[in-house]
């Protein structure tokens, strides 16, 4: 079965929120790194500073591919600031993976 | 070319660098310390605390798995150097116990070697990624 890599970027305080919606939703498997980016409103003005580096997390998940868009929305649902959503909220990147192994068995996964 | 990404444990880092550099591979990126958690639906530790009857385990049971710290390891290889790198992986990792890790082939595009700006795409990596014998 086709599968997909979902990498999230979400805000720091909505990451508890988002990684309980999936294990909810049937998805426990994560990754989560701790980043620093900017978007596309060019980082974050306050006055004469600029924070062009604010903090991130970066979720990463692999999934089958028939189950993309119930997972993105739960990830959207959960990373949302409120019901509107604002800059700042983050994106999400689905990729082709081709295989998937699992260390502790050394088999590939179908 | 494609992206071999691996998740392993925090204490199997230094062998497998060995393992990759004894492959061929000199080159990778790794990722300081990251929090993964995966299958495992149980956390034995605090399920074995609730039986002895620790009240901090007990009110901890409704969780879900805790996220535990991990490596993340992301090597770009040449096709044919795709099955060599994900054994040398798991030779090393595998304990046989869960937690073990995951390891995903995804595929690039392009790669372009920022000192030259030379660019490669399709199976082989070629100049750019030369330290994998391609």
């Amino acid at each position: 079965m086709p599968m997909l890599m979902i990498r999230s970027i979400v805000r720091p305080e909505k990451t508890d929120a988002v990684l309980a919606g999936l294990l909810d939703a049937g998805y426990p498997a994560v990754t989560k790194v701790a980043v620093f980016g900017r978007g596309k409103q060019r980082g974050l003005k306050v006055g004469e500073v600029t924070y062009d580096e604010l903090p991130k997390e970066l979720l990463i998940t692999v999934i089958p591919e028939k189950d993309k868009d119930f997972v993105l929305k739960t990830i959207i649902e959960n990373a949302k600031t409120k019901d509107s959503g604002a800059f700042g909220d983050g994106k999400i990147f689905v990729s082709p993976v081709l295989e998937v192994y699992t260390v502790s068995s050394g088999v590939k996964e179908e | 070319m494609k992206e071999v990404m691996a998740v392993i444990r925090i204490n199997k880092i230094n062998k497998t660098k060995k393992a990759l550099s004894e492959v061929g591979i000199s080159a990778f990126t790794a990722t300081g310390k990251i929090l993964g958690r995966g299958k495992g639906m149980v956390d034995y530790r605090i399920l074995h605390g609730a039986e002895n009857g620790h009240p901090e385990a007990i009110s901890q049971l409704g969780d879900g798995p805790r996220l535990v710290p991990k490596r993340l390891i992301t090597v770009i290889v040449s096709d044919n150097f795709v099955e060599r790198t994900v054994k040398a992986i798991i030779d090393v990792n595998q304990t046989g116990n869960s937690g073990d890790g995951k390891i995903f082939v995804m595929p690039i595009l392009e790669a372009t070697r920022v000192r030259t700006g030379e660019t490669v795409k399709g199976e082989s990596g070629g100049g750019v990624l030369d330290s994998s014998g391609a």
